[in-house]
């Protein structure tokens, strides 16, 4: 059980989480390589669930056993064995070609640029304020899907901010990051 | 008759300015709540509880249940027009009522949600007004094995939304199961699953991660799929609006979606989500066309929005009857009637009927009112709809995060959010829907902590020795049955004519 607690958090938990991603490129490799490769989608998608349900599965084993019929473990488990069924199902469908195979993608370049951005924003946010960030990303945002409309896109994104602060900051009193920066500034 | 009495009491009680603009108000905020991602029905009355400290009791409580039934339906409204749930009874909706704005039908998505919402509010207030103190005494008196079956009940739902797709819908429902026992365990206090940091202590939000499998999956689909082009509706002016015909043709599936969402929300715990997800089952099995289900049926959106909104009506019979609040909500306004000096329960139809039945004219009332402005707004709210994506999409993301931001003020919230939401696109893409992830996440509790009561109170033997629980899981067992051997025997079927 010692074992296990150390997998539970902090260096331990991402030994197992590494493990995890080299486990799950090693097999996508070997698929790329192989003739399923239209199905690699097909065939990672469940083999990841099996390695989640292994690693909750594996972690579930150091919850403690009071004596009660129903332990904070058994629920878990069951939900753990029913994925394990079902991924392994779903991967024998992969391996068989009874599947469709792989849909095509389209620019996930643009969509990780996209998502990129937002976790900058979030950043920026926290530094800058939830004000000036947003109607920096909101500009940007349009722009970045090739609108040119400079006069909407700045209307747009002023209405936006003009909204969220008196529906969310003065009514419903929710509390809109300042931005350590601008604090720090302005005090 | 004395009932009768009484409510006409009730009603002459609302004929003054207070009453009316405070169901008024009530209705506009709630709707406003509602369509706004991150803002729950309970949320919305919880905040406006301390603008009623320097109101009477009863417009107060007018005033605050106006909020919780107008909100149910404001939920539909961004469910429909750009696929972000406003609440998380309104993923339901979604199903049918994006598609429908897809094909440029989005005023037949709105208007079926508004006259659904509004009949089925109306229904469940007329079984609360009829029949509150029976059935909250028959919903306390279930076992915690009973209401397991109820949720084992719910999750069999996952068999007809998932069609060919089932095995994908399941392994998504488990996954939900899975992610709602992180956290501290409800009856021992374990830590499960919290990988040493305390921010899992709660769990994941449910709101932020539906808006990221919902709202979220479909931005990055738009984006990397480049359909970035036009507006959703070709026209604003050319939108088609359901003539009363079209209205009168889903009366029985109103009617039953009323009912059975009254009746699923009496259940303590079960609630609106719940409702609308058996409701909308309900309505896919007895259709003649069940394979439109999904694709744009008004159908689908009619069932999900009369349960929804009828279980409001539903949610207040424990609480006014036993004293008892069976949700959020109803607990938020326990909470708001204790300030003011009053204690829900029996007593208060004995001691203020005049509030009891003025509540019960109010929440008719503030039905109509929702009919009224909803129809006002509705012509307002489809203009969304002709918005050009590139404007859209940014702006769903920004409504996306302040609404995850919202819910505790934490950017773990919104960092959820845009977990859900990489975790629903790369899903959605390969067949796994986001919905049955929801319906894990919202019966994983509910099916838990009664399990496991049970068999504390009863063991394993339990389900099966009591006839409730026991029936309810055999209709469960066919629920899940048929739909799976009738995709089978289609299957079958088209390989042996191929």
């Amino acid at each position: 059980m010692e074992i296990i607690k150390f997998f539970e958090k902090g260096i331990g938990f991402w030994i197992l989480l590494g493990a995890m991603i080299v486990i799950l490129a090693i097999i996508a490799i070997l698929i790329f390589r192989s003739s399923k490769r239209r199905y690699i989608g097909r065939i990672l998608i469940p083999v990841f669930f099996i390695e989640l349900a292994l690693l909750f599965g594996i972690l579930a084993l150091s919850f403690p056993d009071r004596g009660d019929e129903v332990g904070p473990g058994v629920v878990p488990f069951l939900w753990i064995i029913g994925i394990l069924g079902l991924s392994i199902f779903l991967l024998i469908r992969g391996l068989l070609g009874s599947e469709e195979e792989d849909p095509a993608w389209g620019s996930v370049l643009n969509v990780s640029l996209f998502i990129a951005m937002t976790i900058l924003y979030l950043i920026f946010m926290q530094l800058i304020g939830y004000m000036i960030s947003t109607f920096i990303y909101l500009v940007i945002g349009m722009y970045y899907l090739k609108y040119r409309n400079w006069k909407v896109m700045v209307a747009m994104a002023t209405g936006w901010i003009l909204f969220s602060y008196f529906a969310f900051y003065r009514l419903l009193y929710v509390p809109l990051p300042k931005g350590k920066l601008i604090e720090w500034i302005f005090g | 008759m004395e009932l009768l009495t009484n409510l006409l009491q009730g009603f002459g009680y609302l004929a003054g300015i207070q009453p009316i603009t405070a169901i008024v108000l009530g209705v506009i905020l709630g709707i406003l709540a509602g369509a706004m991602p991150g803002l729950s029905p309970s949320m919305g009355v919880a905040l406006l509880v301390p603008f009623t400290y320097s109101l009477s009791p009863q417009i107060a409580l007018i005033l605050l249940v106006s909020i919780y039934i107008a909100a149910n339906y404001g939920g539909s409204i961004t469910a429909v027009t750009i696929n972000t749930p406003g609440t998380p009874s309104a993923v339901v909706t979604s199903f049918d009522g994006y598609p429908l704005t897809l094909q440029g039908k989005a005023g037949v998505g709105l208007g079926t949600s508004l006259v659904a919402s509004t009949v089925g509010g109306i229904i469940g207030t007329i079984i609360l007004i009829f029949f509150s103190v029976p059935l909250a005494r028959l919903a306390v008196r279930l076992h915690p094995a009973e209401y397991f079956a109820l949720a084992v009940f719910g999750l069999t739902t996952v068999a007809s939304l998932g069609g060919k797709n089932w095995p994908k819908a399941f392994l998504a429902a488990m996954l939900g199961l899975l992610i709602n026992t992180i956290g501290i365990d409800p009856i021992s206090g374990v830590k499960r699953f919290t990988f040493g940091t305390y921010r899992l202590f709660d769990g994941f939000s449910l709101i932020p991660a539906l808006i990221g499998l919902f709202a979220l999956s479909e931005v990055f689909s738009r984006i990397e799929e480049n359909k970035l082009e036009k507006g959703l509706e070709a026209s604003y002016e050319k939108t088609h609006w359901p003539h009363l015909l079209d209205y009168w043709k889903l009366r029985i599936t109103i009617l039953r979606s009323s009912i059975l969402g009254t009746l699923i929300g009496i259940f303590p715990g079960a609630g609106a989500t719940i409702a609308s997800f058996l409701s909308y089952d309900l309505a896919k099995r007895t259709s003649k066309h069940p394979e439109t289900f999904g694709k744009g049926n008004p159908e689908g959106v009619a069932a999900a929005e009369a349960a929804n909104s009828s279980s409001v009506g539903g949610a207040l019979v424990p609480l006014l009857a036993l004293g008892i609040p069976g949700s959020a909500t109803t607990a938020v306004l326990v909470g708001a009637l204790m300030i003011h000096d009053i204690v829900p329960g029996p007593l208060l139809f004995v001691e203020r009927p005049d509030m009891i039945y003025s509540l019960f004219a109010a929440l008719l009332i503030a039905n109509i009112v929702m009919l009224i402005l909803g129809l006002f707004g509705a012509r307002l709210w489809i203009k969304v709809t002709v918005i050009p994506k590139k404007i859209l999409l940014p702006a769903i993301l920004a409504i996306s995060i302040i609404g995850s931001f919202s819910v505790s003020y934490s950017f773990f919230d919104v960092a959820t959010c845009i977990g859900f939401g990489v975790i629903g696109w790369i899903l959605k893409k390969y067949g796994y829907p986001g919905a049955p992830i929801v319906l894990g996440m919202v019966l994983g509790k509910l099916a838990e902590t009664n399990f496991r009561r049970a068999v504390i109170m009863g063991g394993y033997q339990v389900f099966f020795t009591r006839p409730v629980s026991l029936v309810l899981l055999a209709i469960a067992l066919l629920s899940f049955g048929v739909p799976l051997f009738q995709t089978y025997r289609e299957t079958h079927k088209k390989k042996n004519s191929l």
